[in-house]
C-alpha cells in the first residue's frame, strides 16, 4: 500500500466528480480533498448530493465522470470491496447493520471482511485483540449479545462506527452519524470521534489514526469537530473553508435559508 | 409469405390468452405487491370448475359462466387478498414461499374434489373454420379468442386509465398510507384487483384448456409463459405485458414451423423460459420490487439480552474467540452424534424395503440441506435445486459403469457438471435479487427440464435410464442396508461440515451478505465471488446427492427432475425449517413417509396438508422447528412447579404461563439459529 511508501498527499481525494441520473444532475463537478488526520464535513441541503457522493467514493455508483484517487492511487475502477479493503471505509445514513447477528459478530465479520485470509481461520488472535479493543472504545460490551437489529439508533451508529474501524481504515466516511442521536449520545459520539481520529483508538503505533470525512446535518457537531467543510447544494460546491468562513460564507446562508440561523 | 399466416394466426390466439394471464400478473404485482406464482394453479383451477358445472353437471353455458366469474372466480379474489393481506410488506421470501404454497395446495385440492379422469373441456367457441384469402382457414375459436382477449385487456386499460378504480390504484400502490389519509380505501383497491386477476385467469383457464388439455401440472406450467411477457412490462405496464405476449405467441409459433423433432423442438418448447432468463439477466438492476424500501423483516429480533456484567460478557467472547466454534456446537453436535448413532442401528430394525424409504429420506435430507444452505443462510432463493439432483443421477447412470464400478468417478464428474451450471443460475443473482432471482431460478429449472433432460442422449428420453448401486474401492453397496448406511454417512459428514462452517467465519460471511449486501460489500466482501461460491457448491452437493438418488432408484426419468420437484424441495425446506440442518432433516423425513405404501385415498392429503403448513409457517424460517419448540415450551411451563407460597403472602401473584411464553419467544429463532 502506499502508505507504506511514505505517501505524502490527501488520503482521499475527488477531483471534477459528475454524476448524472438521466436528465438528473446529482453531482456537477465536485472536487474535494480528505487530509491525513483531520475531520472534514460534508454539509448542504437535503437532496444536495452528499450521500451519492460517499457512493461514487466507496465504489457504489459509478460516476459519469471524475476521478477518485486514494493514497496516491487511481481507484475509480475499484470495486467496493476492493476498496473496503484498501482502508476506505464507511457508515450508512440509514443503518445497515447485520441486523441477525449479535453486535460482537457484526465487528468480528468486519474484521473477517476486511483481512485476507481471515475467513478461513487466520490471524484469529489480531482478530480478538482488535475486535475488543473497539468494542471497549465504542463502549459496545453492555450490549455485546444483543443482535444488532434491536438496537437504539444511537447505539446502531456506534455499531456501525465499530465496524467501521474493525477495518482499520485510513479514512473514514461517516454518513450522517448524529441523526437520531440525543444530546448526551451526541456528545460521547463526538468524544469518541475526536479519540478515534487522535490515536486510532488502538494502541498500534504503527496503523496511522483514520482521516474523516463527514456527512452531518447536527451544525453543533460539525462546528465541533471539523477542521474544514465543503458545501454542496445541487449537486454544486458552493463554498468550502474553515467552519468559521463557511458559517460567514453569503452563499451558504441563503442555500440554507430558514437553517442560516443554526449555523 | 403466405405459409407463415397459419402459424401467425395460431401465434396471436395463444399469445393472446398468455397476454390476458400476463396481465393479471401485473395486476395483482402492481397493486398488491404479490408476484402469483399461483396464477397457472387458479385459471386451472377455474378451468376444472367450469368443466365440473357445464360439463359434467350439464348447465348451460349461460348458466356456469356467470356462476364461474361472479361467484367462484371473486370468491377466490378475496380469499387471496385475506390470504395476503396480513403478509403486506413481508420480504421478497415469504411472499415466493406463500404462493409456491398456494399453487401446491390448489395443484393438490383439484384431484380431491374433481377426481383424477382423463377429461376434455369442449371450447366455448365453435371449431368450425373460415376461409381467409385462398389457401387459409380461421378458426372461430381462435378469431373468437382473440376478440375476446382484446376486448377484456382493452377493458381493463380502460378501467386503469380512466375511471376512479385507476386512480386509486395508482394512489395505493405509489402511497399507501397516504392514500389511506385522502380517502382512498387500500382494502377496496386491493381487493378489486384480486378479483379482477382471478376473473381473467378463470378466463384463461376455460380459453386455453381445450387446446391444451384438463391437466393440473399441464395448465399449471402453461400459464408460466405469460411470466416473461409481465417481465417484459417490468411487472408494471399492463400494455407491454400484453403486446410482449402476443409477441411471444408468434415467434413460438413460427418455431415451430420448423421444429418437428430433436433440439431444435426441446429449444422451441423452451423458448418462453429463455426469454424469461434472458429478459431478468439482461434487464438486470433496472428492475425494481414494488415496495422494496419499505420491507420489514419477517421476524422481529427479539432476545434475550446480554447476561452477566460487561467482564463477564468481555471474558466469555475470549474464549469463544480462541476456542473458536469448538465450546459452542458442543452440546448440539453431541445431539446430533447420538441421533446419527442410533441411525446407524436402523436397518436392524427395519430390515425390509422399507429401508429403501428411509434410505430416501436421508438423500434427499441432503440434498434439502443444500437449499437450507443456499437459501436459509446465504438468503439466494433458488427454485432450481432438483435440476442438480437430475445432474447427478443421469450422470451416474451414464458413467458408473455396468457395476456401479465407477460410481465415484460418476460422483466427481457429476459435481464438476454441477459446478459450472451453479455458476450459471447464480449469475443472476449478481444484479437480482427476491423475487427477479426466484423467477431466474425458475426459468433456469424449465431450461434444464425441457432442453437437457429431455434429450434422449442425456436421459434416455421418456424411458430413463438405469443407475447401478454404487462399487466403491472394491466394496459393493448392492444391498439395502450398505447403501443406507453409506447414504447416512455421506449425509453425516456433509451435515457436521455445514454445521461447523456455520459457526465459523464462512458462516459469519453468509450471514451478513443476506442481511446487508452493500455493508458487507464496502466493508471488503466480494459479493460475487462469495454468491457465486455458494451457488456452485450447493448445487455439487445436490448433484452427489443425486448420484444416491438414482443409484438408490436404479432408473431414473426426466419425469424424477421436473422443474415442480424443485418447486416441492422448497416447500419441503421451509416446512422443515429453512434456516436449520435440522429443518433439512425434517423435509427428508416428510419425504421418506409419502414413499410408504399409504392408501391413495389418505396419500392424496399429504401434499395438500404438506402446501397448508407452508403456508401457514412462511414467516418462520426455523419452520415445524420453531413451532415444536414453542410448544413444548408453553406445555412445559404450565408443567413446572409453582414457586413455594411465602407464608402469609396471599397476594402474591401467580407463575401463569404468559411471561414464560413471552421469555421462550423472546429467545429469537436467529440466536438459537446455529441449528442442528
Amino acid at each position: 500500500m502506499a502508505s507504506e511508501t511514505g505517501w505524502e498527499g490527501p488520503v482521499l481525494r475527488a477531483a471534477d466528480v459528475t454524476m448524472r441520473f438521466g436528465g438528473l444532475v446529482a453531482l456537477d463537478d465536485v472536487s474535494l480533498e480528505v487530509p491525513a488526520g483531520r475531520i472534514v464535513g460534508l454539509i448542504g441541503p437535503n437532496g444536495a448530493g452528499k450521500t451519492t457522493m460517499f457512493n461514487v467514493l466507496t465504489g457504489l455508483q459509478v460516476p459519469t465522470r471524475g476521478r477518485i484517487d486514494y493514497l496516491g492511487d487511481n481507484i475509480s475502477r475499484w470495486p467496493p470491496h476492493r476498496r473496503g479493503r484498501a482502508g476506505i471505509a464507511r457508515t450508512f445514513q440509514r443503518l445497515a447493520l447485520f441486523s441477525r447477528l449479535s453486535v460482537h459478530d457484526n465487528l468480528v465479520a468486519s474484521w473477517e471482511s476486511s483481512h485476507p485470509g481471515a475467513v478461513l481461520g487466520r490471524n484469529r488472535a489480531k482478530r480478538i485483540e482488535r475486535v475488543a479493543e473497539v468494542m471497549g472504545l465504542l463502549d459496545l460490551w453492555p450490549v455485546a449479545d444483543r443482535m444488532a437489529g434491536e438496537l437504539s439508533t444511537g447505539k446502531g451508529r456506534m455499531v456501525e462506527l465499530g465496524r467501521a474501524l474493525c477495518t482499520d481504515p485510513r479514512v473514514l466516511l461517516l454518513d450522517e452519524p448524529g441523526s437520531g442521536l440525543d444530546a448526551i449520545e451526541t456528545a460521547a459520539f463526538s468524544a469518541v470521534l475526536q479519540a478515534v481520529v487522535s490515536d486510532g483508538g488502538d494502541r498500534h503505533p504503527e496503523v496511522a489514526p483514520p482521516a474523516v470525512l463527514m456527512v452531518e446535518h447536527d451544525m453543533a457537531l460539525v462546528m465541533d469537530v471539523c477542521s474544514s467543510l465543503t458545501v454542496l447544494d445541487f449537486g454544486r460546491v458552493i463554498a468550502r473553508g474553515t467552519p468559521s468562513q463557511v458559517r460567514a460564507d453569503a452563499n451558504v446562508r441563503a442555500a440554507y435559508l430558514g437553517d442560516a440561523s443554526a449555523v | 409469405m403466405s405459409q407463415y399466416w397459419p402459424f401467425i394466426v395460431i401465434g396471436l390466439f395463444t399469445g393472446s390468452i398468455y397476454g390476458l394471464a400476463a396481465m393479471g400478473v401485473v395486476l395483482t404485482y402492481k397493486t398488491v405487491g404479490v408476484f402469483n406464482f399461483a396464477y397457472g394453479a387458479i385459471a386451472m383451477f377455474c378451468a376444472f370448475t367450469y368443466w365440473q358445472l357445464h360439463d359434467s353437471w350439464g348447465l348451460s353455458a349461460w348458466v356456469a359462466m356467470p356462476i364461474l366469474f361472479l361467484v367462484v372466480a371473486p370468491l377466490l379474489g378475496v380469499a387471496l387478498e385475506a390470504l395476503y393481506r396480513p403478509l403486506a410488506g413481508l420480504s421478497a421470501e415469504v411472499l415466493i414461499v406463500v404462493s409456491v404454497g398456494v399453487l401446491a395446495a390448489l395443484g393438490a385440492v383439484v384431484p380431491i374434489i374433481y377426481g383424477k379422469q382423463d377429461r376434455t373441456l369442449q371450447p366455448i367457441f365453435p371449431t368450425s373454420t373460415f376461409a381467409l384469402g385462398s389457401h387459409f382457414h380461421v378458426g372461430y375459436d381462435q378469431l373468437g379468442t382473440l376478440v375476446i382477449s382484446l376486448a377484456v385487456a382493452a377493458l381493463l386499460w380502460a378501467l386503469l386509465r380512466h375511471t376512479r378504480f385507476g386512480t386509486s390504484t395508482r394512489a395505493a400502490v405509489d402511497n399507501p398510507d397516504l392514500a389511506d389519509m385522502v380517502g382512498v380505501h387500500g382494502d377496496n383497491v386491493r381487493r378489486s384487483a384480486w378479483i379482477l386477476s382471478t376473473m381473467f385467469a378463470a378466463l384463461v383457464g376455460i380459453l386455453i384448456s381445450p387446446t391444451q388439455g384438463l391437466d393440473v401440472n399441464q395448465l399449471v406450467l402453461v400459464v408460466i409463459y405469460a411470466f416473461a411477457p409481465a417481465v417484459f412490462g417490468r411487472l408494471v405496464s399492463l400494455p407491454l405485458a400484453y403486446i410482449g405476449a402476443l409477441v411471444l405467441g408468434v415467434v413460438v409459433s413460427l418455431l415451430s414451423k420448423y421444429a418437428n423433432s430433436g433440439t431444435v423442438a426441446n429449444v422451441e418448447a423452451a423458448l418462453p423460459y429463455l426469454a424469461l432468463f434472458a429478459l431478468l439477466v439482461i434487464m438486470g438492476g433496472r428492475l425494481k420490487e414494488a415496495g422494496a424500501s419499505s420491507r420489514r423483516l419477517s421476524v422481529s429480533t427479539r432476545s434475550g439480552g446480554g447476561s452477566g456484567g460487561a467482564g463477564a460478557v468481555r471474558a466469555r467472547h475470549w474464549a469463544v474467540g480462541v476456542l473458536g466454534w469448538r465450546l459452542r456446537l458442543e452440546r448440539k453436535l453431541t445431539v446430533g452424534l447420538v441421533g446419527f448413532a442410533l441411525a446407524l442401528f436402523i436397518p436392524l430394525a427395519v430390515p425390509g424395503p422399507r429401508l429403501i424409504d428411509i434410505t430416501f429420506a436421508v438423500v434427499y435430507a441432503l440434498i434439502a440441506l443444500t437449499l437450507v444452505v443456499l437459501t436459509g443462510w446465504a438468503g439466494q432463493i433458488s427454485l432450481a435445486q432438483f435440476a442438480f439432483v437430475g445432474v447427478g443421477a443421469f450422470t451416474a447412470g451414464h458413467l458408473s459403469g455396468s457395476h456401479g464400478q465407477h460410481f465415484l468417478l460418476a460422483a466427481v464428474v457429476a459435481m464438476a457438471f454441477a459446478a459450472p451450471l451453479g455458476i450459471l443460475v447464480g449469475l443472476p443473482s449478481l444484479r437480482l435479487s427476491g423475487l427477479y432471482l426466484a423467477l431466474a431460478t425458475l426459468a433456469f429449472a424449465l431450461i434444464m427440464d425441457n432442453v437437457v433432460f429431455n434429450r434422449g442422449d442425456v436421459s434416455g428420453g421418456l424411458t430413463g435410464i438405469t443407475v447401478p448401486r454404487p462399487k466403491i474401492f472394491g466394496l459393493s453397496f448392492t444391498g439395502r442396508a450398505s447403501l443406507y448406511e453409506l447414504a447416512l454417512v455421506v449425509l453425516g459428514v456433509v451435515a457436521v461440515a455445514a454445521y461447523a462452517i456455520r459457526l465459523g467465519p464462512i458462516g459469519r460471511r453468509l450471514q451478513i451478505v443476506r442481511d446487508s449486501p452493500l455493508a458487507a460489500s464496502t466493508l471488503g466482501v466480494n459479493l460475487t465471488v462469495t454468491k457465486l461460491v455458494v451457488f456452485a457448491v450447493c448445487g455439487m452437493v445436490a448433484a452427489l446427492g443425486g448420484t444416491f438418488y438414482g443409484a438408490l432408484q436404479q432408473a431414473v426419468t426426466p419425469f424424477d427432475f421436473m422443474w415442480s420437484t424443485s418447486l416441492t424441495l422448497l416447500l419441503l425446506v421451509v416446512l422443515g425449517g429453512r434456516s436449520l440442518i435440522s429443518g433439512a432433516l425434517i423435509a427428508g423425513a416428510v419425504y421418506g413417509v409419502e414413499q410408504l405404501p399409504i392408501p391413495a385415498s389418505v396419500n392424496q392429503y399429504f401434499p395438500l396438508a404438506i402446501a397448508l403448513g407452508v403456508i401457514a409457517l412462511a414467516q418462520e424460517p426455523e419452520g415445524t422447528v420453531a413451532l415444536a419448540r414453542r410448544e413444548a415450551r408453553r406445555v412445559m411451563s404450565v408443567l413446572r412447579p409453582l414457586p413455594r407460597r411465602s407464608v402469609g403472602g396471599g397476594h402474591q401473584i401467580p407463575v401463569t404461563a404468559g411471561p414464560d411464553v413471552a421469555i421462550a419467544a423472546g429467545r429469537s429463532p436467529m440466536r438459537s439459529g446455529h441449528g442442528l
